[in-house]
Protein backbone atom coordinates (compact mmCIF):
# COMPACT_ATOMS: atom_id res chain seq x y z
CA UNK A 1 0.00 0.00 0.00
CA UNK A 2 1.18 3.62 -1.16
CA UNK A 3 0.66 6.58 1.39
CA UNK A 4 0.18 9.39 -0.55
CA UNK A 5 0.06 13.05 1.17
CA UNK A 6 -1.75 15.88 -0.75
CA UNK A 7 -0.19 19.48 0.93
CA UNK A 8 -2.34 21.99 -0.66
CA UNK A 9 -0.95 25.76 0.64
CA UNK A 10 -2.58 28.47 -1.89
CA UNK A 11 -6.23 29.75 -0.79
CA UNK A 12 -9.46 27.93 -2.08
CA UNK A 13 -10.41 31.56 -3.65
CA UNK A 14 -8.21 32.73 -6.55
CA UNK A 15 -6.97 29.33 -6.66
CA UNK A 16 -8.09 25.43 -8.12
CA UNK A 17 -5.23 23.81 -5.97
CA UNK A 18 -7.81 23.08 -2.83
CA UNK A 19 -10.73 21.70 -5.06
CA UNK A 20 -8.11 19.89 -7.02
CA UNK A 21 -6.49 18.22 -4.52
CA UNK A 22 -9.28 16.56 -2.87
CA UNK A 23 -10.55 15.65 -6.42
CA UNK A 24 -7.55 13.72 -7.29
CA UNK A 25 -7.72 12.23 -3.27
CA UNK A 26 -10.84 10.79 -4.01
CA UNK A 27 -9.78 9.57 -7.10
CA UNK A 28 -6.92 7.12 -5.39
CA UNK A 29 -9.18 4.94 -3.59
CA UNK A 30 -9.54 2.87 -6.53
CA UNK A 31 -6.22 1.95 -5.77
CA UNK A 32 -4.49 0.45 -2.86
CA UNK A 33 -3.43 4.15 -1.63
CA UNK A 34 -3.84 5.34 1.39
CA UNK A 35 -4.33 9.29 0.82
CA UNK A 36 -4.49 12.34 3.30
CA UNK A 37 -4.92 16.16 3.05
CA UNK A 38 -3.18 18.84 4.47
CA UNK A 39 -4.35 22.39 4.54
CA UNK A 40 -1.05 24.80 5.18
CA UNK A 41 -1.07 28.36 5.16
CA UNK A 42 -3.60 30.34 3.03
CA UNK A 43 -4.82 26.94 1.73
CA UNK A 44 -6.95 26.75 5.82
CA UNK A 45 -8.78 29.12 4.97
CA UNK A 46 -10.73 26.46 2.86
CA UNK A 47 -12.36 25.58 6.28
CA UNK A 48 -13.40 28.95 7.68
CA UNK A 49 -17.17 28.83 7.61
CA UNK A 50 -18.22 32.00 5.93
CA UNK A 51 -15.52 30.96 2.98
CA UNK A 52 -17.56 31.31 -0.59
CA UNK A 53 -15.35 30.59 -3.42
CA UNK A 54 -18.80 30.76 -5.50
CA UNK A 55 -19.38 34.15 -4.27
CA UNK A 56 -17.37 35.44 -6.66
CA UNK A 57 -18.28 32.72 -9.47
CA UNK A 58 -16.01 30.50 -8.69
CA UNK A 59 -16.54 26.71 -8.06
CA UNK A 60 -17.42 25.68 -4.24
CA UNK A 61 -15.23 23.94 -1.81
CA UNK A 62 -18.38 22.79 -0.16
CA UNK A 63 -19.26 20.10 -3.06
CA UNK A 64 -16.12 17.84 -1.49
CA UNK A 65 -17.88 17.84 1.48
CA UNK A 66 -20.10 14.53 1.17
CA UNK A 67 -16.95 12.47 -0.39
CA UNK A 68 -14.71 13.59 2.49
CA UNK A 69 -17.74 11.82 4.67
CA UNK A 70 -18.10 8.86 1.94
CA UNK A 71 -14.59 7.70 2.04
CA UNK A 72 -13.41 8.53 5.16
CA UNK A 73 -10.76 10.88 4.03
CA UNK A 74 -8.15 12.19 6.30
CA UNK A 75 -7.99 15.88 6.73
CA UNK A 76 -5.58 18.07 8.34
CA UNK A 77 -5.68 21.97 8.73
CA UNK A 78 -2.19 23.51 10.96
CA UNK A 79 -3.29 25.57 13.74
CA UNK A 80 -0.61 27.88 13.27
CA UNK A 81 -2.20 28.88 10.01
CA UNK A 82 -5.58 28.95 11.02
CA UNK A 83 -4.36 31.32 13.68
CA UNK A 84 -2.67 33.48 10.85
CA UNK A 85 -5.64 33.96 9.00
CA UNK A 86 -7.99 34.38 11.64
CA UNK A 87 -9.61 31.27 10.68
CA UNK A 88 -11.49 31.29 14.06
CA UNK A 89 -15.18 29.56 12.91
CA UNK A 90 -15.04 26.53 11.28
CA UNK A 91 -17.04 24.23 8.31
CA UNK A 92 -17.54 21.00 10.13
CA UNK A 93 -17.95 20.01 6.81
CA UNK A 94 -14.59 19.10 5.99
CA UNK A 95 -13.90 17.00 8.94
CA UNK A 96 -10.37 18.65 9.55
CA UNK A 97 -8.20 17.89 12.63
CA UNK A 98 -6.32 20.63 13.42
CA UNK A 99 -2.67 19.86 14.37
CA UNK A 100 0.46 21.82 15.06
CA UNK A 101 2.85 22.69 12.27
CA UNK A 102 5.49 20.09 13.64
CA UNK A 103 3.04 17.41 13.42
CA UNK A 104 2.84 17.90 9.65
CA UNK A 105 6.32 16.25 9.44
CA UNK A 106 5.17 13.47 10.66
CA UNK A 107 2.59 12.55 7.85
CA UNK A 108 5.59 13.54 5.55
CA UNK A 109 7.92 11.75 7.02
CA UNK A 110 5.26 8.74 7.16
CA UNK A 111 3.91 9.02 3.23
CA UNK A 112 5.87 7.58 0.31
CA UNK A 113 4.98 10.70 -2.11
CA UNK A 114 4.31 13.91 -1.07
CA UNK A 115 2.55 16.35 -3.37
CA UNK A 116 2.26 19.79 -2.79
CA UNK A 117 -0.26 21.58 -5.03
CA UNK B 1 12.20 0.84 -11.97
CA UNK B 2 9.25 2.59 -12.94
CA UNK B 3 9.31 6.96 -12.53
CA UNK B 4 6.42 8.84 -12.68
CA UNK B 5 7.06 13.10 -13.21
CA UNK B 6 3.66 14.93 -12.57
CA UNK B 7 3.85 18.36 -14.19
CA UNK B 8 0.95 20.84 -12.99
CA UNK B 9 2.36 24.04 -14.70
CA UNK B 10 1.94 25.25 -18.13
CA UNK B 11 4.98 25.20 -20.39
CA UNK B 12 6.47 28.28 -21.56
CA UNK B 13 5.20 30.35 -18.74
CA UNK B 14 7.45 27.99 -16.39
CA UNK B 15 10.14 25.60 -16.45
CA UNK B 16 8.51 23.24 -14.80
CA UNK B 17 7.82 20.67 -18.13
CA UNK B 18 11.30 21.57 -19.67
CA UNK B 19 13.15 20.02 -16.18
CA UNK B 20 10.43 16.97 -16.53
CA UNK B 21 11.46 16.22 -19.86
CA UNK B 22 15.44 16.42 -18.69
CA UNK B 23 14.51 13.96 -16.66
CA UNK B 24 12.12 11.77 -18.24
CA UNK B 25 15.19 11.47 -20.99
CA UNK B 26 18.13 10.94 -18.34
CA UNK B 27 15.77 8.29 -16.35
CA UNK B 28 14.98 6.64 -19.60
CA UNK B 29 18.65 6.54 -20.74
CA UNK B 30 19.15 4.44 -17.84
CA UNK B 31 16.91 1.85 -18.38
CA UNK B 32 13.99 3.05 -16.42
CA UNK B 33 10.29 3.20 -17.16
CA UNK B 34 9.08 6.47 -17.30
CA UNK B 35 5.45 7.94 -17.35
CA UNK B 36 4.73 11.46 -17.45
CA UNK B 37 1.15 12.67 -16.53
CA UNK B 38 -0.11 16.05 -17.68
CA UNK B 39 -2.25 17.98 -14.61
CA UNK B 40 -4.20 21.26 -14.81
CA UNK B 41 -2.42 23.79 -17.72
CA UNK B 42 0.27 21.69 -18.28
CA UNK B 43 -1.99 19.43 -20.54
CA UNK B 44 -1.59 22.37 -23.09
CA UNK B 45 2.32 21.39 -23.56
CA UNK B 46 0.95 18.54 -25.44
CA UNK B 47 -0.79 20.52 -27.71
CA UNK B 48 0.82 19.94 -31.28
CA UNK B 49 -0.64 23.39 -33.01
CA UNK B 50 1.97 25.09 -30.18
CA UNK B 51 3.75 27.22 -32.73
CA UNK B 52 6.69 28.98 -30.46
CA UNK B 53 9.17 32.19 -32.61
CA UNK B 54 12.08 30.30 -34.22
CA UNK B 55 14.94 30.53 -31.82
CA UNK B 56 12.95 28.89 -28.83
CA UNK B 57 12.33 24.79 -28.45
CA UNK B 58 9.21 23.45 -29.20
CA UNK B 59 8.44 21.43 -26.33
CA UNK B 60 5.81 18.83 -27.74
CA UNK B 61 8.22 18.03 -30.53
CA UNK B 62 10.35 17.04 -27.97
CA UNK B 63 8.10 15.38 -26.01
CA UNK B 64 7.03 13.31 -28.98
CA UNK B 65 10.36 12.68 -29.80
CA UNK B 66 10.78 11.14 -25.69
CA UNK B 67 7.89 8.97 -26.87
CA UNK B 68 9.55 7.34 -29.81
CA UNK B 69 11.99 6.45 -26.98
CA UNK B 70 9.51 5.02 -25.17
CA UNK B 71 8.14 7.75 -22.65
CA UNK B 72 4.43 7.15 -21.79
CA UNK B 73 2.69 10.28 -21.39
CA UNK B 74 -0.76 10.57 -20.05
CA UNK B 75 -2.78 13.83 -20.34
CA UNK B 76 -5.63 14.52 -17.28
CA UNK B 77 -9.05 14.40 -19.58
CA UNK B 78 -11.23 16.94 -17.12
CA UNK B 79 -8.24 19.29 -17.56
CA UNK B 80 -8.21 18.93 -21.60
CA UNK B 81 -12.04 19.71 -21.49
CA UNK B 82 -11.65 22.46 -19.18
CA UNK B 83 -8.90 24.19 -22.15
CA UNK B 84 -10.65 23.11 -25.10
CA UNK B 85 -8.03 20.85 -25.88
CA UNK B 86 -9.15 17.42 -27.65
CA UNK B 87 -7.41 14.50 -28.95
CA UNK B 88 -7.07 15.61 -32.46
CA UNK B 89 -4.86 18.94 -30.81
CA UNK B 90 -2.41 16.41 -28.90
CA UNK B 91 0.76 14.78 -30.32
CA UNK B 92 0.89 11.17 -31.12
CA UNK B 93 0.96 8.56 -28.20
CA UNK B 94 0.18 10.76 -25.41
CA UNK B 95 -3.37 10.42 -24.09
CA UNK B 96 -6.05 11.47 -22.60
CA UNK B 97 -6.40 9.71 -19.19
CA UNK B 98 -7.92 10.30 -15.94
CA UNK B 99 -7.53 9.80 -12.41
CA UNK B 100 -8.17 6.66 -12.33
CA UNK B 101 -4.54 6.22 -14.43
CA UNK B 102 -3.30 8.71 -12.27
CA UNK B 103 -4.51 6.40 -9.28
CA UNK B 104 -2.38 3.41 -10.70
CA UNK B 105 0.62 5.32 -11.70
CA UNK B 106 0.97 6.45 -7.62
CA UNK B 107 0.32 2.61 -6.69
CA UNK B 108 2.55 1.00 -9.11
CA UNK B 109 5.44 3.75 -9.50
CA UNK B 110 8.75 3.43 -7.57
CA UNK B 111 9.12 7.07 -7.48
CA UNK B 112 6.97 9.97 -8.20
CA UNK B 113 8.53 12.77 -8.83
CA UNK B 114 5.83 16.09 -8.41
CA UNK B 115 6.60 19.34 -9.84
CA UNK B 116 4.73 21.41 -7.25
CA UNK B 117 2.09 23.78 -8.17
CA UNK C 1 13.09 11.04 1.45
CA UNK C 2 14.51 13.37 -1.59
CA UNK C 3 12.89 16.69 -1.25
CA UNK C 4 12.52 18.73 -4.64
CA UNK C 5 12.99 22.79 -4.02
CA UNK C 6 11.62 24.67 -6.93
CA UNK C 7 11.12 27.95 -5.85
CA UNK C 8 13.74 31.02 -4.42
CA UNK C 9 13.84 32.71 -1.61
CA UNK C 10 11.07 34.52 -1.14
CA UNK C 11 8.73 31.12 -0.65
CA UNK C 12 7.38 30.36 2.45
CA UNK C 13 6.37 26.89 1.87
CA UNK C 14 9.81 25.75 0.51
CA UNK C 15 11.56 27.20 3.59
CA UNK C 16 8.81 24.40 5.40
CA UNK C 17 9.73 21.90 3.03
CA UNK C 18 13.08 22.67 3.82
CA UNK C 19 13.00 22.22 7.78
CA UNK C 20 10.81 18.78 7.39
CA UNK C 21 13.97 17.24 6.21
CA UNK C 22 16.25 15.33 8.35
CA UNK C 23 19.90 13.79 8.10
CA UNK C 24 19.67 11.07 5.70
CA UNK C 25 17.14 12.78 3.71
CA UNK C 26 18.05 14.61 0.01
CA UNK C 27 17.31 18.39 -0.51
CA UNK C 28 17.55 19.29 -4.47
CA UNK C 29 17.70 22.57 -5.26
CA UNK C 30 16.21 22.70 -8.78
CA UNK C 31 15.13 25.64 -11.01
CA UNK C 32 14.89 29.06 -8.86
CA UNK C 33 15.73 26.80 -6.00
CA UNK C 34 19.00 27.12 -6.85
CA UNK C 35 19.17 30.59 -5.44
CA UNK C 36 18.93 29.25 -1.95
CA UNK C 37 22.90 28.83 -2.51
CA UNK C 38 23.49 32.05 -2.80
CA UNK C 39 25.18 33.32 0.93
CA UNK C 40 24.17 29.74 1.81
CA UNK C 41 20.50 30.88 2.77
CA UNK C 42 19.81 27.01 2.63
CA UNK C 43 21.18 26.96 5.91
CA UNK C 44 19.12 28.61 7.87
CA UNK C 45 16.09 25.75 7.57
CA UNK C 46 17.87 22.59 6.79
CA UNK C 47 19.16 20.56 9.33
CA UNK C 48 23.18 19.17 9.85
CA UNK C 49 23.22 16.21 8.13
CA UNK C 50 20.90 16.98 5.13
CA UNK C 51 22.09 15.83 1.87
CA UNK C 52 21.83 19.34 -0.30
CA UNK C 53 22.79 19.28 -4.17
CA UNK C 54 21.65 21.39 -7.02
CA UNK C 55 20.85 20.86 -10.41
CA UNK C 56 24.13 21.80 -12.40
CA UNK C 57 22.26 23.16 -15.34
CA UNK C 58 19.61 25.20 -13.75
CA UNK C 59 22.29 26.74 -11.35
CA UNK C 60 25.28 28.22 -14.72
CA UNK C 61 22.00 29.25 -16.25
CA UNK C 62 20.95 31.66 -13.80
CA UNK C 63 24.76 33.03 -14.21
CA UNK C 64 26.71 31.36 -10.91
CA UNK C 65 30.19 29.96 -11.40
CA UNK C 66 30.50 26.32 -10.62
CA UNK C 67 33.56 27.22 -8.05
CA UNK C 68 31.01 29.36 -6.19
CA UNK C 69 28.73 26.44 -5.35
CA UNK C 70 28.48 25.50 -1.58
CA UNK C 71 26.86 22.76 -2.47
CA UNK C 72 27.64 19.87 -5.21
CA UNK C 73 26.23 20.62 -8.70
CA UNK C 74 24.86 17.32 -10.07
CA UNK C 75 23.41 15.94 -13.73
CA UNK C 76 20.29 14.94 -14.20
CA UNK C 77 22.16 11.67 -14.94
CA UNK C 78 22.97 11.88 -11.05
CA UNK C 79 19.60 13.04 -9.76
CA UNK C 80 17.99 9.73 -11.22
CA UNK C 81 20.39 8.15 -9.29
CA UNK C 82 19.49 9.77 -5.96
CA UNK C 83 15.80 8.44 -6.92
CA UNK C 84 17.07 4.88 -7.48
CA UNK C 85 18.67 4.99 -3.96
CA UNK C 86 16.06 6.97 -2.25
CA UNK C 87 12.50 6.10 -3.45
CA UNK C 88 10.21 8.39 -0.95
CA UNK C 89 9.64 11.70 -2.39
CA UNK C 90 8.23 15.25 -1.55
CA UNK C 91 7.79 17.95 -4.46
Amino acid sequence: MKRVLFVVYQAPVGSIWVNEAFRTTFGMYGEDIEPAIVLMDEAVTAIAKRNEPERVGLLPVKIVHKYIKKYGTEVYAVKEDLEKFKVTEVDEGCMAKQIPLSDVKNLIKESDFVIFM
Amino acid sequence: MKITIQVMKPAYTYEDLDSALHIAEAALKRGHEVRLFLFSDAVIGANKGIKPIKIDRVIPERMQALIDKGLRVDLCGICMDYRGLTPQHIIEGAKPSGLPELAELVATSDVFINFMA
Amino acid sequence: MVIMIKYGLYHEIEKRKMSFADAGDTVVLIQNGIFWTIREAYKKYVKEGVKVVALKDDYLARGYDEKDSPVPLISYDELIEIFEKDHKTAG
